[in-house]
């Protein structure tokens, strides 16, 4: 609960300073500290309680899980203002709005890591959603920004209406909205599963595929990230997609079990994986942006990040709790570098380790831990994702086929190394400040460190 | 046949009707006043449910802010006289056959699925459609989604602001 | 009313919405086959709360079983008015910079 009030709170705050304070540079400040703030109330929540004693009518459960889930997100935002808030000065002409908009999205976060009802499901995603189609469209003078906000609505407004549908058909099965229903209390003591919860369910599985951009809805993905201003895709590709996965795996988690009679969701769910790690990693091999080819290689990461929600075990929580703060980790630190650069092609990095080692030494970090190179925490949120396959015991092939494609994924990552490395050219970059390096070689070691003792996030779950 | 199952049949082949005119029709101004129609029709519906409230919230909220908005914007951009470029018939003919995939799917749901033979949903009586039931409900039970929901309202708000606004 | 007939209805609606989303191009049409997706889903989900009202008042008059599908409904309007006024305010900043609500304009300037 703190998490949603104080981050709502906060953004009507920055609202205000964008009237009280002209200078622009200060909002980032009051950003970073909200944040402090608001991370500060999830931890005390997580350990002592909540601040706000409301009775929600069992529409909120706040699990350790979602609490914990909640502190990766927060602390991911906190890394993202930091490193890149200069950039969102850059991004248009309402700096401190698009901020108060950011700490609405994380409202939203919040809420779809502890939702126990479909309604707040619903109004969860909504509040997610809303606030990006804006952000997308911020650079209002560019065509790509504007086609991507428009893309990206329709998508998106599309999407909720399938959700909804999910939802009512769910409602017409089970007669309640609540995310676990006691089945003795359905149908008024009819035996079997409902067909019409089921198709809801399908709905369901459709709309959240949509919005976590899984194989066969992902072609929104491409053209919106790319033509979002560089800042806000790499807020829309770590904190929001890793929402999303915290409410695609308690949603199925809660459903899946007492449909599973009759429908076989593991096969469903495996070929959705397949076809996203397929898509996402050979379009990314073509790519010769590297924004774009960083668009796909999050449909890829989507990909193993689904297997979570297949394998739905104590595993799979764990995997996806270290491949959140994994992913984000090195995913913002790519973006923060990207946004730096003049040119996003492949050539535009040319030659960046000559002209500025510390800003290619901790991309070459982050993208070996997006391609899961041993010793960084790429590794070992993929190590966990797929045991937690092979402890469901069924379609251990998958395993293979993870296997292969992170390699294909090897191939197009090391080519952003390679040109940094070994090709000669003259990288241009904008100016970066002491501090900025600073943070990227913190993230940088945090990845190291979360590759070589990923012990230290879990323990602290476990705490 | 009384007349309450009249009544449907007749709301159900006007909302139909509209729907599909309002995929049909070519200037969007007559899509705009068709869809009207259809939401006439649905609060029809909602009428012949009982659900008196949500009958005439959705006249209020759809036909009379929304609809008047989508006009405000067409008219204001004098989209009336733009003629949409054709799109590849192929393209129309597969949007067509997986709607209509879709909805053969939907139909055959209903058909087999058990647990909805012979249930029916009440026309005309039951009290739960009227504000007074609930606005208890909505301000006891749901106050925790309805206040979350400003949260919606307000950064919708900031974003047209933010977009709609010229620099 | 058999629920079953008010389920084929709302689906026929919904799959109408559908299709005008996948046929149409005009950004605005898009929108508001949008719309009446959100409104077949609206009326299924009266349909359903006054199904279950009505199996639930058999046994006890003074139930509101069955107000939650419909309070579900009225959020829906409530974010279905919302998504409006970002999403036409989204149509109107694209029109100003290009004077086109085509959904593939960019693919069309190219070409």
């Amino acid at each position: 609960m703190n998490a949603i009030i104080l981050s709502a709170i906060w953004g009507v705050v920055l609202m205000f300073c964008s009237v009280l304070i002209k200078n622009k540079g200060v909002y980032r400040h009051i950003a970073a500290l909200g944040l402090l703030v608001i991370l500060a109330g999830n931890i005390h929540e997580t350990y002592h309680g909540s601040f706000f004693n409301i009775d929600t009518h069992e529409m909120l459960r706040f699990s350790r899980f979602g609490l914990f889930f909640n502190t990766i997100l927060l602390a991911a935002t906190l890394l993202y203002v930091l490193l890149s808030g200069r950039d969102v000065e850059k991004a248009g002409g309402y700096v401190a709005e698009y901020f108060t908009l950011i700490f609405f999205v994380l409202c939203g976060a919040s809420i779809l890591t502890s939702f126990n009802t479909l309604l707040m499901l619903f109004i969860g995603i909504e509040i997610l959603s809303i606030p990006l189609y804006i952000l997308t469209g911020s650079d209002k003078r560019n065509l790509r920004s504007n086609e991507a906000a428009l893309k990206y609505f329709l998508m998106g407004a599309f999407s909720t209406g399938i959700l909804l549908m999910g939802i009512a058909l769910v409602y017409g099965g089970t007669g309640s909205f609540m995310l676990e229903v006691p089945r003795s209390a359905i149908m008024g003591g009819y035996k079997g599963v409902s067909f019409l919860e089921v198709t809801g369910l399908l709905f369901l599985l459709v709309a959240m595929s949509f919005k976590v951009s899984a194989a066969p809805f992902h072609f929104w993905t491409p053209d919106v990230y790319d033509g979002a201003p560089s800042v806000f895709t790499s807020f829309m590709a770590t904190i929001v997609k890793a929402a999303a996965f915290a409410a695609f795996l308690k949603l199925f988690e809660a459903r899946v079990g007492d449909t599973s009679a009759a429908v076989d969701w593991k096969l469903l769910l495996s070929i959705i994986i397949v076809s996203t790690l397929l898509i996402g990693n050979v379009t990314a091999v073509f790519q010769q942006s590297v924004k774009r080819m960083l668009a796909y290689s999050s449909i890829a990461q989507a990909g193993f990040m689904l297997f979570a929600v297949f394998s739905l075990n104590d595993v799979a929580k764990e995997g996806l709790l270290l491949y959140a703060t994994a992913y984000s980790l090195a995913t913002i630190g790519v973006f923060a570098v990207l946004i730096k650069m003049k040119d996003v092609t492949f050539e535009g990095f040319n030659g960046l380790a000559r002209k500025n080692p510390v800003l290619a030494a901790t991309t070459t970090i982050c993208l070996l831990s997006l391609a899961g190179i041993p010793l960084t925490a790429g590794f070992f949120a993929k190590f966990s994702m797929l045991s937690a396959v092979i402890k469901t015991g069924t379609y251990t092939w998958l395993v293979v086929v993870a296997v292969l494609f992170a390699a294909v994924s090897a191939y197009y990552y090391f080519r952003v190394i390679q040109a940094m490395y070994f090709k000669e050219g003259d990288a241009q970059t904008e100016e970066v400040t002491g501090g900025f390096k600073v943070l990227l070689i913190a993230v940088a070691a945090l990845v190291i460190l979360f590759g070589v003792q990923p012990q230290a996030l879990l323990n602290w779950f476990y705490f | 046949m009384g007349i309450l199952q009249f009544l449907f049949w007749l709301l159900s082949a006007v909302a139909l009707t509209g729907a599909i005119m309002v995929l049909a029709s070519k200037n969007p101004v007559h899509s705009v006043l068709w869809l009207i129609v259809v939401f006439f029709a649905i609060s029809g519906h909602y009428v012949l449910l009982n659900a008196q409230f949500l009958a005439v919230v959705n006249l209020i909220v759809y036909a009379g802010a929304i609809m008047v908005l989508f006009l405000f914007v067409i008219m204001l951009m004098n989209l009336n006289t733009v003629i949409e470029t054709r799109k590849n018939l192929w393209m129309k003919a597969a949007g067509i056959i997986s709607g209509g995939i879709l909805f053969l799917i939907m139909i055959s749901v209903v058909r087999s699925s058990a647990d909805m033979v012979s249930r029916t949903a009440q026309l005309k009586e039951g009290s739960i459609g009227l504000i007074e039931t609930l606005g208890k409900v909505l301000f006891t039970q749901y106050v925790v989604p309805f206040e979350i929901s400003s949260v919606l309202f307000l950064s919708a708000m900031v974003g047209a602001v933010v977009i709609g606004k010229k620099d | 009313m058999p629920i079953q007939y008010y389920i084929a209805l709302a689906s026929c609606l919904f799959c109408i919405g559908i299709v005008g989303v996948l046929v149409r191009r005009n950004a605005i049409i898009i929108f508001m086959c949008i719309e009446l997706m959100l409104n077949a889903v609206n009326l299924l989900l009266v349909a359903f709360s006054k199904m279950y009202h009505g199996g639930a008042a058999l046994s006890n008059a003074t139930t509101t079983a069955g107000v939650d599908g419909q309070l579900f409904v009225f959020f829906i309007m409530v974010v279905a008015a919302a998504e409006v006024s970002v999403g036409l305010a989204v149509i109107v900043m694209m029109y100003r910079n290009v004077h086109s609500v085509d959904v593939n304009f960019l693919n069309r300037l190219k070409n």
